[in-house]
């Protein structure tokens, strides 16, 4: 406990200085900003940040890329509420509820409260975080390749068993993002595997122009393609008085808050889970036990704080598996990977030892980012709003400037824009096909890393595969990745998952 | 046989077709052994599986319960033809180009760029084709033309590329998105990038 407490200490000590605050600040700006406009995510934004924190420092860096993930937690649900559109896939619940309690005039305790049920759940899991990435990281650290290499596969068959769509073509895009991730040097032979003899390839593909490529630009190209709604949108700007909620709300909801915010916890530690699972399944869960569902969908307080709650808790607590294992459990955490290798360190529970600092100091920045966001959010919702009438026809040719100058800055060439191209074309062919884009990328990222920890497994084992089987972590971690595997394909659990995701 | 499910006969026949591309590039590293595996060997098991789980994607997509029309995105036959003619001609004709100077190196690049943008153009609608090849040109054009006309060219043909164009719109982004880079990127962040076109 006194430990925690130094160890916080230190954390706050960091987090608290001038200019982590201001990036800190810059980066809840940005990620509500992202959050409140439909059409661009933080996969997106941190893809085109990251040779921009190059030039930071390390911690400042992590602070900001932390701050755009969970402030888009509170920027999406803005939008859901006034507008009636997800601002970010993680609030597409929260229309549900949210948009008929603006339509009775009610907007201004359903911002509050997604606010307020949002800063509750982020302190919660940021406790979380503090609790229980210490033991994990111990225990990460005993382990050898072959645990890694169970690990790795654990990750990657969670995070397709938690993908909508088809689990085999789940699986089949993590081959394809692994194989993908192999092209460029091997370390080991020094050969340069599948570069066309393109001496560009020779270090790999960037993971920039990869995740920039099939996220944003697919996506533009994707909302473009299908012709402009852009009309239809009745905007509740002037209706939003009176952020406070009522004593009565508070006390309606506070079931829901506490349900969405462990909910959302767990989920979030999940590999494949994250703030998009933690919200719907924290709007089901509360739909079920409430005792309001009658009212659910026709503005119940509590649809909006059950899963506002849970996402952030959600975003929050998938920074777990990142700090302690080195594991990326959504794509945001790979880009999260990449961030931390561009600034030269290796994820991983060494981390926690090494560079104390660091991971203290991000950790107590959420909470401090957090209280800015629920201070200074709420006032400024107005100004959101206004945003909201930028036509896209205007803000995506400025997005996409900003990608194009973030992809090129990476090594000054023409060449990494051409892939980032190439990728947008892969990526719109993935969503046409119906090819989650999601597990390809986590793919990408343990691509060299599965392969090395694979192959000093069996190089210790003498080339017996009964290693992985063998050692009781690795064999655990084997079972369960089996047993995930095995309850998707069993009907009665298919039939939910895919009520589960028809739902919006 | 009827193909029931287009998505997932094209999704089938891509996973195929890399699984089974990464497997034959492959072949020419060495293998090794499990105990020390060389750099063909986890590709080549990848590719493998890969190739497997497409089979079965592509064999789905004639029992499936799920309908959807073959035709997954707009395709041109024309294009992708012309395409394709085009690249085997400046492939086979490369020694040809070579030999006539540096002039002719430019028209060259110019045609192989026309192959490629046929071959995008070919399939995908129109905004995919206008706005990356804007994005592939701001690329291209932003060392020797500096950061201005680079984003002048990326947001009035990206703009165009849309199904709202309003040109004075898009002059007006232009015009404050090219202030706001030059002061964020080349002022603020000190990015080695020219403002202008490099004339010296």
């Amino acid at each position: 406990m006194e430990q925690l407490i130094s160890n916080l200490a230190l954390g706050f000590g960091v987090a608290l200085s001038i200019q982590n605050l201001f990036y800190c600040l810059a980066g809840v700006l940005l990620g509500t900003l992202i959050g409140v406009l439909p059409g661009i995510g933080p996969v997106a934004t941190i893809a085109m940040l990251l040779p921009v924190t190059f030039t930071l420092s390390p911690i400042s860096a992590l602070i900001m890329l932390a701050g755009i993930y969970y402030g888009a937690q509170y920027g999406g649900s803005t939008t859901a509420i006034l507008v009636n559109l997800p601002g970010e896939s993680s609030s597409v619940v929260t229309c549900l509820d949210g948009y008929q309690m603006a339509r009775q005039g009610r907007a201004g305790a359903a911002l509050g409260m997604a606010a307020i049920g949002s800063f509750i759940a982020g302190t919660f899991s940021t406790g979380v975080i503090a609790l229980f990435a210490p033991p994990l990281a111990e225990v990460a650290l005993k382990f050898g390749p072959a645990e890694y290499t169970s690990l790795m596969v654990l990750g990657l068959i969670a995070a397709t068993v938690l993908a909508h769509g088809s689990l085999i073509k789940a699986i089949a895009m993590v081959l394809l993002g692994l194989l993908l991730g192999l092209v460029g040097t091997d370390v080991n032979s020094g050969v340069a595997r599948f570069n066309f003899g393109i001496s560009e390839l020779s270090d790999g593909i960037g993971f920039v122009g990869v995740a920039m490529g099939v996220f944003g630009f697919a996506e533009i190209i994707i909302n473009l393609e299908s012709t402009g709604k852009e009309g239809d949108r009745e905007v509740f700007v002037k209706k939003v008085s009176n952020l406070m909620p009522t004593l009565q709300d508070f006390k309606d909801c506070s079931g829901a808050i506490v349900r969405g915010t462990l909910l959302g916890s767990a989920l979030g530690i999940l590999p494949g889970g994250g703030a998009l699972l933690a919200s719907f399944a924290a709007y089901t869960l509360e739909k079920k036990v409430s005792w309001n569902k009658a009212n659910f969908g026709k503005g119940a307080i509590q649809g909006v704080a059950a899963p506002e709650s849970a996402n952030n808790a959600g975003a929050q607590t998938s920074f777990i598996p990142l700090l302690t294992l080195g594991i990326p459990s959504n794509p945001v955490m790979a880009l999260m990977i990449g961030a931390m290798m561009i600034q030269g360190i290796a994820p991983g529970p060494q981390v926690m030892t090494e560079r104390p600092e660091l991971f203290w100091g991000m950790i107590a920045s959420m909470w401090v980012g957090n209280l800015m966001l629920v201070v200074l959010n709420l006032p400024m919702i107005g100004m959101w709003i206004k945003l909201l009438t930028v036509p896209y026809r205007i803000l995506y040719p400025a997005i996409l400037l900003f990608c194009c100058v973030g992809v090129y800055s990476i090594s000054n060439s023409p060449f990494d824009v051409m892939l980032t191209a190439l990728f947008g074309i892969v990526g719109y062919v993935f969503v046409k096909l119906e090819c989650e884009p999601a597990p390809l990328i986590l793919g990408f990222i343990l691509g060299p890393l599965m392969e090395e920890n694979l192959r000093r497994a069996m190089l210790l084992s003498r080339g017996n595969p009964m290693t992985f089987v063998e050692r009781p972590i690795s064999a655990v971690m084997l079972a369960v990745a089996a047993f995930l595997l095995v309850i998707t394909v069993l009907p009665a659990v298919r039939k939910t998952r895919e009520e589960a995701f028809v739902e919006d | 046989m009827k193909i029931k499910n287009g998505k997932d006969f094209w999704a089938g026949a891509m996973f195929i077709a890399f699984g089974v591309g990464f497997m034959i590039i492959a072949r020419q590293y060495t293998m090794g052994t499990s105990v020390r595996m060389g750099p063909s060997y986890f590709p080549t098991v990848l590719g493998g599986l890969l190739t497997v789980l497409g089979a079965v994607v592509f064999f789905r997509a004639f029992v499936s319960k799920v309908h959807h029309s073959i035709n997954v995105f707009p395709f041109r036959w024309t294009l992708a033809v012309a395409g394709l003619v085009l690249t085997i001609v400046m492939y086979a004709s490369a020694g040809w180009w070579a030999g006539l100077g540096k002039a002719a190196v430019l028209i060259q690049y110019g045609l192989g760029a026309l192959a490629l943008f046929s071959l995008i153009a070919a399939f995908g609608p129109k905004p995919l084709f206008v706005i990356l090849t804007a994005v592939v040109l701001f690329g291209y054009l932003l060392k020797p033309l500096g950061l201005v006309i680079a984003t002048a060219v990326l947001i009035v043909m990206s703009a165009w590329g849309g199904h709202e164009f309003k040109l004075r719109e898009a002059v007006i982004s232009f015009v404050v998105l090219a202030i706001f880079s030059v002061a964020t990127f080349i002022y603020g962040l000190g990015l080695p990038i020219n403002i202008w076109p490099d004339l010296g």
